[in-house]
Parts: C-alpha cells; sequence; structure tokens
C-alpha cells in the first residue's frame, strides 16, 4: 500500500530541469532508500514531499490526502506529519537539546513535554546530554538529537538527507541500528537518501537507484545486487 | 585597482599645496552676501581667495570655533564676522593683531577698536517692523519700552535671544540700563506675553504674514520684507528718547601669526573701502559707516539715526555674563 | 611574521590617527585647563534632568526603529513580496536627507494640513523624525543579518510548527546580535543628534552642550559634558559584550547561503503597511520638498543646480575613498575583536562624542606645522570621517563575522593557503554583503556629514552638506529645497550606481 504517491512531478531549479514527469510510490511501513549521484534529484524529491519546495506540475499524495498540487502547497509542511533529518543537521544552536527537541510540542502541556522528549531521550541514550548547546556535542551525539528531534511528534514518514555524511565507520554503524530499531518502535515509513550503497544495503527494504532524474532501478537489495542495469552495476563498483 | 587607491590616497595629502598670491578669509556673513565681494576682490587684485562660510548659529557651530581652535598655528588670515561680539571674543583670547588703517580714519570711533584689533563698518541696525493693516500709524510703538505696555500684549515677538543679533541687543540693553533696570524690563516684556520666535527671519515671516502686529528685527531682515512686496512698515525706535536704536556693524579683523600677512592687508583694506560699503547698502541694506557713500534711496544714513551710546567691549563682556539669565527667561 | 608586522602597523595607524586626538583632547580638559573645577561646578541638577530627557529620546527612537526595522527587513529580505529590490533601495531614502532637513519638511507639513504645527514642535516630533530617518539603517543591518541565515536551520522549523513560530522563536533570537547592533547604533545617534532638537524648540542633553560652544566658547565644558555621552556609550557596549558572549552562532550551510524567500499568506496587510511606511518617510518629505522648491517657479531650482554643481565631484570622491577606508578599517577591527575578543571600544569613544567636540579634536592634533601636510588638504576631512564612522563598519562586519563557522577558516588553513589568501578568497567572498551594506552607509554618511567637515574642510573647497548650510543661512525656502532635492538625487544616483555594480560583481562570482 502506497503511502506517498509522486504523480507527473516536474521540478526545476533555474535553468536546470531536475525531474520531468516524475512517478514514484512509497509503500508505507517500509524504509526505502534513494540511492544516487549528487545532483541526481534524490534530494529535491524529499524537499518536495516536505513541501518545501514547489513542483512547476505535478500532485504529491500523502496518506491518500492530496498535499500538493500542480504549482500550489495544499498541506504546509507543518501540517503533513512528517519527520526530516537535514544533511547540515539544522540543530538550532541557541537552544540546548532538550529545547531542540521540545521545541515540536510546545503546544501540549509541560507535563506531557517533559515526558515525550525524556522518553525519547532515553531511547536514544542520550539523556545526560539534555542540558548542552549543539556545538557541545560530538558528530555522532549531534546526529542523534536531530533524528530524535524529527520523531518526537511521532510522525507517520521520517524523511532523512544523507544522515551520516560526517560519522566515522564505528558511528555509522550503531546509529544504522537505531534507524532500523526506530521502524520497527514506531511503526514508521522511512525515506533514507544516501549516494552510499552499503548503507542502502545495511537498511533497506527497498532501493530506487536515480540517475540524473530518472528511475535506473527498484527493488529489494538482492534485486539491486543482481540487476542488469548498466548505471547501476558502475554505481555499485565503487 | 589598489594602486589607483594609493594614488589617490597620495593625492589627498596633497592637493592643497600651492604657493601662489592668496589670502584666507573665514567669515560668518552670509554666503549670498560676503561671496560677490570676495570674488569682487578676487577679479580686482589677482590675489586668490580662499574662503570658509559659516552656517547658521542654530545648526553648527563652526567658524568661530575653528578660529580658536587654530590658535596655535593659524591657517586663517582675516576674519570677517557679521557683528563686532565675535572680533571681540578673539581679541580678548588674543587671536587678532593689530592693523591701523588709514583707510577707516573717517570712521566713528565707537565703531573700532580702540587697540586697532577690529574695525566696524557696513552696519544694520536694530528696528522694529510692523504689519501695516494690523497697526495704525497712532499705534506705532516709539520706544523699545513700550513694548510692555497693554496695548500691546501678545502682538510683539522677537528672535531667540540666546543666539545672534537678539543677544547682542539684550547685552546692549543690559549694558545701558544696569542689570536691575533691564532684567524689571525683561520680566515685563515676559509678563506682556512676548512671543518668541525661532529668528530674525522667523520674526519678519510672522509679522508679513499677519499672526502678529510686530516684531524686533534686523534691517536687512526688515528691508527683505519690503522688497518682496509685503504691506508692512519699519521704526526706528527710541528715536525721540536718546536712547537710541543699537547699531551693529560687520567687523573684520587680522589673525596673529597668519600665514599670508601682506595679503590679508590688502583684503583689509578692501573690505573697508567705500565701495564695498556701497555695494553692502546695495545688497542687503546695510548702512555705510564712512561718510559721504552713494546708497541708494530707500536706505536710512546714519547720519539721521539716532544710536545706542554704547562700548562694544562691555557689551561683549555683558553678553557672556547674562547668557545664564537668558537662557531661565526663555523657559 | 610579515603578516604580524603589516597588522601591526595597520593597528597603529589607526590608533595614531583616530584615537589619539580624542584621548589628547581629554586630557587636555582635565590637565590642561585651569577652568575644570570651575566647569565641574557648573554642572548643576538641570544638565542631568537634560541628560534623562536625551536617555529617553535615544531609547525610545532605538526602540521604535529596531521594531519597524525589523518587519520591514523581514518583509523585504524574508518574503517574496513584490518590487524587493525596488524597495530595498527606495526605503533607505530617508538616510540621504539630513535630519534636520527632513524637520522642516514634516513642520511645514503638519502646518499646510492642520494649519499649525504645535504637535510636532514637541517631544513627540523629535522622535517621529529621527524614528523615520533611522529605520533604514535598522533595515539595512537586520536584513543583512536575516540574509545569512543557514536556510536549513529555518526549514527544520517549518517541519515542526507554524513560518510565525519559526520566525518568533528561532530567526529573531539568531539575528539578535544584529537587533542589538541596530539598537546602540541608533541610540547613540539619537543621543548626539541636536539639530532637530533645536529645530523644535526641544532642550537636551546635546543642545545644552552645543549652547555651551555657541554662547560661551567654553570648550572645556562642552567636552566634560561629552564624556558622559562616551560613559554611556562604553557602558552599553559592554553591557552588549556581556550579554552576547555566551552566545554561539550560526553557521553557513556547505551548500553555500542559499537564502529562503517565503510567500506571504496575507499580503495585502503587509503590502499595505510597506505604503504607509513609504509614503509617510519618504513620499511625503519628497512632496513636500518639491512643492516648496518650485513654489516660486523654477528659478532658485536651476540657481540651486548652478550652486551644487562644483560640489559633486570633490564630495563624492571624499565620501568614496572615505567610505572605502572605513570599511578597511572597520574589517580590521572586527576581525581583531572577533579573534581575540577585545572589545571596539575605541572606535566607540570617537562615534559617541559629538561631531563638532571631535572636530576641535582634530584641529587642535593635526594642525601643527610639521602636519600641515594632512591638515591643510582633503586628508582631514576623510580622517574625521573614517573616526567618526568605523564603528558602524566594524560593527556590521563583526556581526557577519560571528557568523561564519571557524571550521571554513580552518579548513583553509590546513590546505596550507597564506592568511592574505584566506581573507581575500574565503572569508570576504562570505561576508560581502556585509562588506557592501558597511559601504553604503559608510558613504552615506559621510557625504552628509556636516559637524565635522564644517571645522576642517580646506578654505576655498566646495562640499555639498556645507554648501547647502552655508545658503541655506539667508535663503528662500524655495532654493534650500531645491538645494535638498538635488542633493538627495545625486546620492540616490551614487548609490543606485554602487547597487548596479555589486550586482555585477556578484554575478561573475
Amino acid at each position: 500500500m502506497s503511502i506517498i504517491k509522486l504523480e507527473n512531478i516536474s521540478y526545476s531549479y533555474g535553468t536546470t530541469d531536475v525531474l520531468q514527469n516524475f512517478n514514484l510510490e512509497f509503500e508505507a511501513n517500509n524504509l526505502t532508500c534513494l540511492l544516487g549521484d549528487s545532483g541526481c534529484g534524490k534530494t529535491t524529491i524529499l524537499r518536495l514531499i516536505a513541501g518545501l519546495e514547489i513542483p512547476q506540475k505535478g500532485n504529491i499524495i500523502i496518506d491518500n490526502k492530496i498535499v500538493t498540487e500542480t504549482g500550489k502547497s495544499i498541506i504546509s509542511p507543518e501540517k503533513r506529519e512528517i519527520g526530516f533529518v537535514f544533511q547540515d543537521l539544522g540543530l538550532w544552536p541557541h537552544f540546548t537539546v532538550y529545547k531542540n527537541i521540545a521545541f515540536g510540542l510546545e503546544e501540549q502541556k509541560a507535563k506531557d513535554i517533559k515526558i515525550k522528549v525524556s522518553e525519547i531521550l532515553e531511547f536514544f541514550g542520550i539523556e545526560n546530554q539534555a542540558g548542552k548547546y549543539p556545538h557541545q556535542l560530538s558528530g555522532g551525539q549531534k546526529q542523534l538529537v536531530a533524528i530524535a528531534r524529527s520523531l518526537v511528534l511521532k510522525p507517520k514518514i521520517l524523511l532523512m538527507d544523507e544522515p551520516l555524511a560526517n560519522l566515522d565507520v564505528k558511528l555509522k554503524h550503531k546509529i544504522l541500528s537505531y534507524i532500523k530499531n526506530i521502524k520497527e518502535q514506531f511503526k514508521i515509513t522511512i525515506l533514507y537518501v544516501t549516494h552510499d550503497h552499503k548503507e542502502a544495503f545495511a537498511i533497506s527494504d527497498k532501493i530506487i537507484v536515480l540517475n540524473k532524474g530518472k528511475i535506473e532501478a527498484q527493488g529489494n537489495v538482492e534485486e539491486i545486487k543482481s540487476s542488469d542495469n548498466e548505471f547501476v552495476k558502475y554505481f555499485l563498483e565503487y | 585597482m589598489r594602486k589607483l587607491i594609493l594614488i589617490s590616497i597620495i593625492a589627498l595629502f596633497v592637493s592643497c599645496n600651492n604657493s601662489q598670491k592668496e589670502v584666507i578669509v573665514y567669515t560668518s556673513v552670509d554666503q549670498i552676501f560676503s561671496e560677490p565681494i570676495l570674488k569682487d576682490f578676487e577679479k580686482e587684485t589677482g590675489i586668490k581667495i580662499k574662503t570658509v562660510f559659516d552656517t547658521e548659529e542654530t545648526k553648527s557651530t563652526g567658524v568661530l570655533n575653528r578660529l580658536i581652535a587654530e590658535k596655535d598655528n593659524p591657517q586663517c588670515d582675516v576674519f570677517w564676522s557679521g557683528d563686532p561680539i565675535r572680533t571681540i571674543v578673539l581679541k580678548n583670547k588674543g587671536i587678532t593683531t593689530a592693523y591701523k588703517l588709514e583707510i577707516a580714519k573717517d570712521i566713528n570711533s565707537v565703531f573700532k577698536d580702540k587697540d586697532n584689533e577690529w574695525t566696524g563698518f557696513s552696519a544694520r541696525a536694530r528696528v522694529l517692523i510692523y504689519n501695516k493693516d494690523s497697526m495704525n500709524k497712532e499705534d506705532i510703538p516709539k520706544s523699545i519700552f513700550d513694548l510692555t505696555k497693554p496695548e500691546y500684549k501678545g502682538r510683539f515677538a522677537i528672535a531667540n535671544p540666546l543666539f545672534g543679533t537678539t543677544t547682542f541687543h539684550f547685552a546692549a540693553i543690559f549694558t545701558a540700563l544696569g542689570d536691575e533696570k533691564a532684567k524689571q524690563f525683561l520680566a515685563d516684556l515676559k509678563q506682556n506675553n512676548v512671543l518668541i520666535a525661532t529668528s530674525n527671519g522667523d520674526v519678519k515671516k510672522r509679522v508679513v504674514s499677519g499672526e502678529i502686529a510686530c516684531g524686533l528685527t534686523d534691517t536687512d531682515d526688515a528691508n527683505e520684507a519690503i522688497n518682496e512686496g509685503a504691506n508692512v512698515g519699519i521704526v526706528f525706535l527710541d528715536q525721540e528718547s536718546g536712547f537710541g536704536s543699537l547699531i551693529m556693524p560687520n567687523a573684520v579683523c587680522m589673525i596673529k601669526n597668519s600665514p599670508n600677512k601682506e595679503n590679508a592687508k590688502v583684503l583689509i583694506d578692501y573690505l573697508l573701502s567705500k565701495e564695498t560699503e556701497a555695494k553692502l547698502a546695495k545688497s542687503c541694506a546695510q548702512m555705510p559707516l564712512h561718510k559721504g557713500v552713494e546708497i541708494p534711496e530707500n536706505i536710512p544714513s546714519l547720519d539721521n539715526i539716532i544710536p545706542m551710546r554704547i562700548d562694544y567691549n562691555k557689551t561683549s563682556v555683558k553678553l557672556e555674563e547674562i547668557q545664564d539669565y537668558l537662557k531661565n527667561w526663555v523657559e | 611574521m610579515k603578516k604580524n608586522i603589516l597588522n601591526i602597523s595597520i593597528y597603529v595607524a589607526i590608533i595614531f590617527f583616530i584615537i589619539l586626538p580624542v584621548i589628547y583632547t581629554i586630557f587636555s580638559v582635565f590637565f590642561g585647563d585651569s577652568s575644570f573645577l570651575e566647569n565641574i561646578k557648573l554642572l548643576d541638577k538641570n544638565t542631568f534632568l537634560l541628560l534623562a530627557k536625551s536617555l529617553l529620546l535615544a531609547f525610545t527612537v532605538a526602540s521604535f526603529t529596531t521594531f519597524f526595522g525589523t518587519i520591514l527587513a523581514l518583509l523585504l529580505y524574508k518574503t517574496k513580496i513584490h518590487l524587493s529590490n525596488f524597495l530595498k533601495l527606495v526605503l533607505l531614502i530617508p538616510l540621504f536627507i539630513s535630519p534636520y532637513i527632513l524637520a522642516v519638511a514634516y513642520k511645514d507639513f503638519f502646518f499646510l494640513v492642520f494649519g499649525n504645527s504645535n504637535l510636532i514642535s514637541s517631544f513627540f516630533g523629535v522622535i517621529l523624525v529621527l524614528t523615520l530617518v533611522f529605520t533604514p539603517l535598522s533595515i539595512l543591518i537586520i536584513g543583512s543579518a536575516l540574509s545569512n541565515i543557514n536556510s536549513q536551520i529555518e526549514e527544520s522549523g517549518l517541519i515542526l510548527t507554524s513560518f510565525n513560530r519559526v520566525i518568533y522563536k528561532i530567526v529573531l533570537p539568531l539575528i539578535k546580535p544584529a537587533l542589538i547592533s541596530s539598537f546602540i547604533l541608533v541610540f547613540i545617534f539619537s543621543l548626539s543628534e541636536f539639530s532637530v532638537p533645536a529645530f523644535f524648540g526641544v532642550k537636551v542633553f546635546t543642545t545644552e552642550i552645543f549652547s555651551r560652544f555657541s554662547a560661551f566658547y567654553n570648550h572645556s565644558l562642552a567636552i566634560l559634558q561629552s564624556l558622559f555621552l562616551i560613559i554611556i556609550c562604553v557602558s552599553l557596549l559592554l553591557a552588549d559584550r556581556k550579554y552576547l558572549s555566551k552566545a554561539s552562532f550560526l553557521a553557513i550551510g556547505n551548500k553555500g547561503t542559499k537564502n529562503n524567500l517565503y510567500k506571504l499568506k496575507n499580503p495585502i496587510i503587509s503590502n499595505l503597511f510597506l505604503i504607509i511606511w513609504l509614503i509617510i518617510s519618504v513620499a511625503l518629505p519628497f512632496i513636500v520638498l518639491f512643492i516648496q522648491a518650485f513654489s516660486d517657479g523654477t528659478t532658485n531650482f536651476f540657481k540651486a543646480l548652478e550652486l551644487l554643481i562644483p560640489t559633486f565631484a570633490s564630495s563624492f570622491f571624499l565620501a568614496f575613498i572615505g567610505a572605502i577606508i572605513i570599511v578597511f578599517v572597520g574589517f580590521i577591527v572586527a576581525n581583531y575583536s572577533v579573534k581575540y575578543k577585545k572589545t571596539d571600544w575605541v572606535l566607540l569613544i570617537v562615534f559617541a562624542i559629538p561631531s563638532t567636540i571631535y572636530g576641535i579634536s582634530l584641529i587642535k592634533f593635526y594642525n601643527q606645522p610639521s602636519l600641515n601636510f594632512i591638515y591643510s588638504g582633503y586628508a582631514i576631512i576623510i580622517i574625521g570621517y573614517v573616526g567618526k564612522f568605523s564603528f558602524i563598519s566594524a560593527k556590521i562586519i563583526e556581526n557577519a563575522l560571528k557568523q561564519i563557522p571557524k571550521s571554513l577558516d580552518e579548513a583553509a588553513q590546513i590546505a596550507s593557503i597564506s592568511n592574505s589568501s584566506r581573507i581575500r578568497k574565503i572569508l570576504i567572498p562570505l561576508i560581502l554583503p556585509a562588506l557592501f551594506a558597511s559601504f553604503i552607509i559608510s558613504f552615506i554618511f559621510s557625504i552628509g556629514e556636516l559637524g565635522i567637515t564644517i571645522m576642517l574642510y580646506p578654505p576655498g573647497t566646495e562640499i555639498m552638506p556645507i554648501k547647502v548650510f552655508t545658503i541655506m543661512a539667508n535663503a528662500p525656502q524655495s532654493l534650500t529645497s531645491s538645494m535638498t532635492l538635488i542633493v538627495f538625487s545625486v546620492s540616490l544616483l551614487m548609490i543606485s550606481g554602487f547597487y548596479f555594480v555589486f550586482k555585477i560583481i556578484k554575478r561573475r562570482r
């Protein structure tokens, strides 16, 4: 069952056509990986789904609701029940870890906020960092805070844009296992963007290989590994 | 690009170092009146004139303070002031030097410094300007002290006495009457609802518009109103009582240790000539102090006016003394 | 090593040329002049009451300008409002017009409409005019900071909450340094302003200092009173330092600074606000000036042109060179402040002193036969400008520098790129908008500067604001207004030229 549908999406940035008549569906409760080089449009797809960009043509449907129609945003980003982990994390430097995470909850009762934030901090094992500021954290800790923040409102969909880009191998493994865990614990659909096929193979239920705004191949890990597609084979060599 | 900037910066430093015949003048007389005279001087003598003009006192304070600050290494040769008070201030600070002018022999000694450190010429007077529609001939005040009478209550104006010629006027009154009587007079004026305008020009504006019936101002402002075609008249006050109208001459002085002494003397002689007085009579209705200068018809001659008998030196001292009192009085 | 010597000599030059004259003057007040004790006695209760009044005025104006400046900056720099580039330029206009002349225009407007000018010849009138004059400064400073926020910081907020909350809770707190800088700068400007209060007949501390000069020529007392201003300003700066010391700031993202522009949900209100502001701050005075200028036909307009044309070249030259040096000095000081956590209070002292007194210090210091080559040329005026306005430049550039993560510079260091290359190729391009804003502000202020210029301008030279104010002393209203119109049009043309050039430079990169 598709929870996200992109229908005939065309999106250009300046004079560059990033996507043209692009169609794609994502299944619910899956961890789908968008794999490809820089500039292939994978980040753009995430941003379109989040509502941070509006396509010139096409519709986006989330959970059977039209969220974006040709040229118009029908439902604004904060109402789409989506979590987003940005490539640069986007942590707010003037808030502590606690406040970074609590910020999305501010319209709820103080008691509830405390409970929810503590839960999430515990889940990621960063309770001790609650009072620190982002610049006082290590790379891995920052990453976890960013992910925690995106989950605190219990969204249906989690979008992750190259979340492991700046981490060492050990940390990557640790966080990848967290991500796998998240899917189970939170019953959530995850879209994961990366250019590293090893990451993709480690956690994905489904992989979509993109090249210059076109889908080269889609399938599960085995199917991709054994794909005949020239681009995919070339891509996997590195 | 960097070279260009470097060159321009060097050019800045070298810019003003010509060593030709020149004389440097600072003046507080309005540029509109002083500049033509100075330009004529340049044409007639071939000496280049470099001028520093002044802005109105209420906008900034420039020339006089600049002269005082430059005292130890004067840049200016001649200071042309619109009144003797400023030149007296400079004299008291040791900034001027004596220059006895042959050409000023026929000027009344009251308009000259006894040590020859400043000389007066082309004078304005304090007058009463009145709106002919608001006032009948019989009602016109004859003396400045009439302004404390009930029939003029709230109908007259003066400019802010903290600045300009009005300060001078009040200082002269204090010198002539003595502190006690003068303070009483001022208090009576306040009681009689005197309107305090921002400047002489403002007084003129309000009388012309009919907002008030009459006001104290200078001859040049008053004449301007008449030239603009306004239905106003001018009165020299206190002619019958003998108290007299205040005469405020221009004053010129030479700066001590100035860079171009000889040229300075030439300029001062020029400014004090009958020709200059004739020009100033025409351009801004200022009355010549020399005898026998040709003047246009509408300009009164000093021979026909009874002046206030004051010592300018004493007045200048008094001016500094009464400042605080005046400040309080204005409130 | 060579770089250090260059740096040191630059600092020494700054101190020598700018700061020393002021310190020299202040010392001579305390130790040189025997009338010091007498002058102390003259500082009475009245003086302090006036000081309090001035502080209230400055505080009110600074608050208003920061408030309106923020709203306008958000609209102009963060939304897809129509004609934003045009508006950014046009709304700067009140900065080009001397506050005094704006005051005259508003008074005449009130007279025209209400028949009298009582409403505006008041404390309220002073606040109104100063707010309108200085808000453009706030817009520039705050807008510059808004442009530098990493878009992902905003977007991560937009995913979680509404646009308004993102603005209030994330964007505005992150540009606090700019908000505070804007407040402090306007506060200091308002505190030292006297021509507007004098015109409206409102007594404040500066009119008091000024009358000491005019009437008494009591330099020492005036300088002493100025010390109060300096002390207040320095305290403000110290408070600013302390308050901001804990914050660590923004990152310019790896993908560069893409500035997000947002569509407004309710453009009508915003557009209305912009239009009203435009009318009150630009259209109204302009129309009044226009009416005044042509009230007796066109003769005075042409006369004004004739009077002003000889001043254009020298004024432009002085302001241009001055602005470049100001940006340079500002950059050096800002760089130093950010690296070594020292304060720029040194420049602040000079900024806080009333122009006339600074002019006098420069005279006393430079008017020596040995320094004649500086004093008798244009150099002295430029020194005046640089001293007076470098503080603003340093503040703007400092805010921009704080927003650059150390890592960008360190990455270059590791790659063995020389210091000067790092500065030229990495640092400067990243803060180019701030450098440009600083240049524009410095140019505008320099070309309109009166207080210092009149004390220092070489005899016989023609400079625009001097010409306007000397002629104004005895000229019909139409001539004065014509001159103002011309001055402002020419300034506007020059500034537009700079914007145009800047766009080309940006595109080439």
